[in-house]
């Protein structure tokens, strides 16, 4: 390669530069090329170093995990507040009696002090033998028969209603005996328990994942400010402040992570479509499994990750740069 | 006063002194050759007025600030007046020439569309106007050379620094940017090149510092050390330049008819 360059044929650093054709030949080739270059500018920081693709891919795989953690949380609390809500609009009165006589008679009387309760809009009444039939599957055909199983009575009633159960139960206690009022409190508490332990579990698992990606991103930071120490050292040298310099690094990372966490969201996403397929050929939405629904309400929450595992990235590399910047002269 | 020591002493590490006790000023318009045997500190001393380390002791003043002890957030303003082309050019090979020389601008936050002519001139001015896109690995050492100069003035510095900036080249372009750094110094700025090339420090007759084992000593040769005469003459000459770094690179500008 020559040193001297053949545009406009003028010796090369010469303070006095002759103008002629030439010099103008060179000018408007270089307006020609201007038009191709200079749009997107070279990041200043090179795809080199420890960040890159084996960054993208460990940031996809901790975002599909986010995001099944991220679901599994939506997914209890949609189960938590259908069962709730099913438990809530609901009251139960259990007929006990000696023998089936009893229990019918009961039932009669009770049935009889329920539709005059002002606020009731149903009763629904299931009688000993098909209650004992309800308890087939776990006492076995015919043993439950000889139990005298009490009978239920469900009722639909008014806001009103619930508020007032103590007026309720004691009508219920001076009409007869043997009659006893369950508002299903106490499993709709424990349900409702469980539900948030399994929510918090979730969430301790979606915030653990994104410690892990800021870890992640530290490491990468650190690894790739010292690839790139040179580089580092030369802006400093041309006049680059440190939040200058950070923000590269910022750049680079918010869209390291936005890469990796998109792939990491499509990779949850399928996961969940072949779970929820799977649901749907097992062909029921069992209790206490809750369903899974490929639905908008399932997604949405989940294009959190890729915000979130953005944002944690670059704000941890900002972060972890200007740390080890300030060091420097 | 562009640049003051006081007594200003270097050490790497442990107990390496490399040099000791400097004090010397350099005014406005002022132009000095640094010179001394190889491995003397003539790197180490241009890198603290580049604010590339900090002095171990004494005192350094640039433009009239005391850098000795100021934090790290008044170093980028100050980086920026300075201008360095650096022995080993330290271009960044990822970036073409274009971004390489207009790297001081991009940095200081300068837009895109305003110094894209800027440097193409500058860059048609050193003879690379048909290597713009160029990237460094694909440049001769003198085209880096060139790169490096041209990244050094695109931003119209105050003070340009040059380590052995004749290094590379063969004689004739040699000569070419020693008068190419004079002719910067008529035009107001201040300069300081350091050089192992004594011939080339007596054709110019520019005043020259001499640093041998770290220390500052004596010229072996007449004109030695901050004549009056240049410094009248530097003066006379002024600052004819804009502050702005948008506006066009200065000396194209002010030779070549457009």
């Amino acid at each position: 390669m020559s040193d001297t360059p053949t545009t406009g044929g003028a010796t090369p650093i010469e303070p006095v530069v002759h103008p002629g054709p030439a010099s103008g030949s060179a000018a408007s080739s270089g307006s020609k090329r201007r038009l191709f270059s200079g749009f997107r500018q070279q990041p200043l920081l090179p795809e080199a170093g420890a960040a890159g693709a084996p960054l993208t891919a460990v940031l996809a795989v901790i975002s599909s995990l986010a995001a099944l953690a991220l679901a599994a949380f939506v997914v209890i609390a949609n189960a938590a507040a259908d069962w709730t809500a099913e438990l809530d609009a609901s009251l139960t009165v259990q007929v006990k009696g000696v023998d089936q006589e009893e229990i019918a008679a009961r039932t009669d009387i009770a049935v009889d002090v329920l539709r005059a309760t002002p606020g009731i809009e149903d009763v629904t009444v299931t009688a000993s033998p098909e209650a004992a039939k309800l308890l087939e599957p776990w006492l076995g055909k015919g043993n439950a028969d000889s139990l005298n199983v009490p009978a239920l009575i469900e009722i639909r009633g008014s806001q009103d209603l619930r508020e007032n159960l103590n007026d309720l139960e004691a009508r219920l206690d001076a009409a007869s005996p043997g009659l006893i009022l369950d508002d299903h409190g106490d499993w709709n508490r424990r349900l409702t328990s469980a539900a948030r332990s399994g929510q918090a579990l979730a969430f301790g698992i979606f915030a653990l994942i994104m410690g892990a990606a800021s870890a992640i991103a530290i490491f990468a930071a650190r690894a790739g400010l010292a690839a790139n120490a040179e580089i580092v050292a030369l802006l400093h040298l041309v006049g680059a402040t440190d939040d200058y310099i950070a923000a590269q690094v910022q750049r680079r990372f918010f869209i390291i992570g936005l890469r990796g966490a998109f792939v990491g969201l499509l990779i949850a996403i399928f996961a969940i479509g072949l779970l929820a397929l799977a649901a749907r050929a097992r062909g029921a939405t069992e209790f206490f499994l809750p369903s899974i629904e490929f639905s908008l309400d399932l997604i949405l929450p989940m294009l959190i990750v890729p915000l979130a595992v953005c944002l944690a990235t670059a704000v941890t590399a900002r972060l972890t740069v200007l740390r080890s910047l300030r060091r420097q002269y | 006063m562009i640049v003051g020591f006081d007594k200003v002493s270097l050490s790497y590490g442990d107990d390496r002194q490399v040099l000791q006790d400097l004090s010397f000023t350099l005014n406005d318009g002022e132009f000095r050759f640094l010179t001394g045997p190889s491995g003397a500190g003539k790197t180490s001393l241009l890198k603290m007025i580049y604010l590339g380390h900090k002095p171990s002791g004494g005192r350094l003043t640039l433009f009239g600030e005391d850098v000795t002890n100021a934090p790290r957030e008044a170093l980028p303003p100050l980086r920026r007046r300075i201008g360095v082309v650096f022995q080993e050019f330290r271009l960044l090979d990822h970036l073409t020439a274009f971004e390489n020389v207009a790297l001081p601008l991009r940095v200081a936050g300068v837009n895109h569309s305003q110094y894209r002519e800027d440097v193409r001139e500058l860059l048609n001015w050193v003879g690379l106007g048909d290597r713009v896109d160029a990237y460094p690995a694909t440049l001769s050492g003198g085209e880096k050379q060139r790169v490096a100069l041209a990244r050094a003035l695109v931003s119209k510095p105050d003070l340009i620094l040059a380590d052995e900036p004749t290094g590379n080249v063969d004689p004739s372009m040699g000569e070419k940017i020693m008068k190419l750094f004079v002719e910067l110094n008529r035009l107001g700025s201040a300069v300081i090149v350091a050089t192992h090339d004594l011939h080339l420090v007596k054709a110019l007759g520019k005043p020259a510092l001499t640093i041998q084992n770290g220390t500052l000593v004596p010229a072996d040769y007449s004109g030695f050390v901050s004549t009056p005469g240049s410094a009248k003459a530097s003066a006379s000459v002024g600052r004819t330049k804009g502050v702005s770094p948008t506006s066009s690179i200065r000396p194209p500008t002010n030779q070549r008819p457009r």
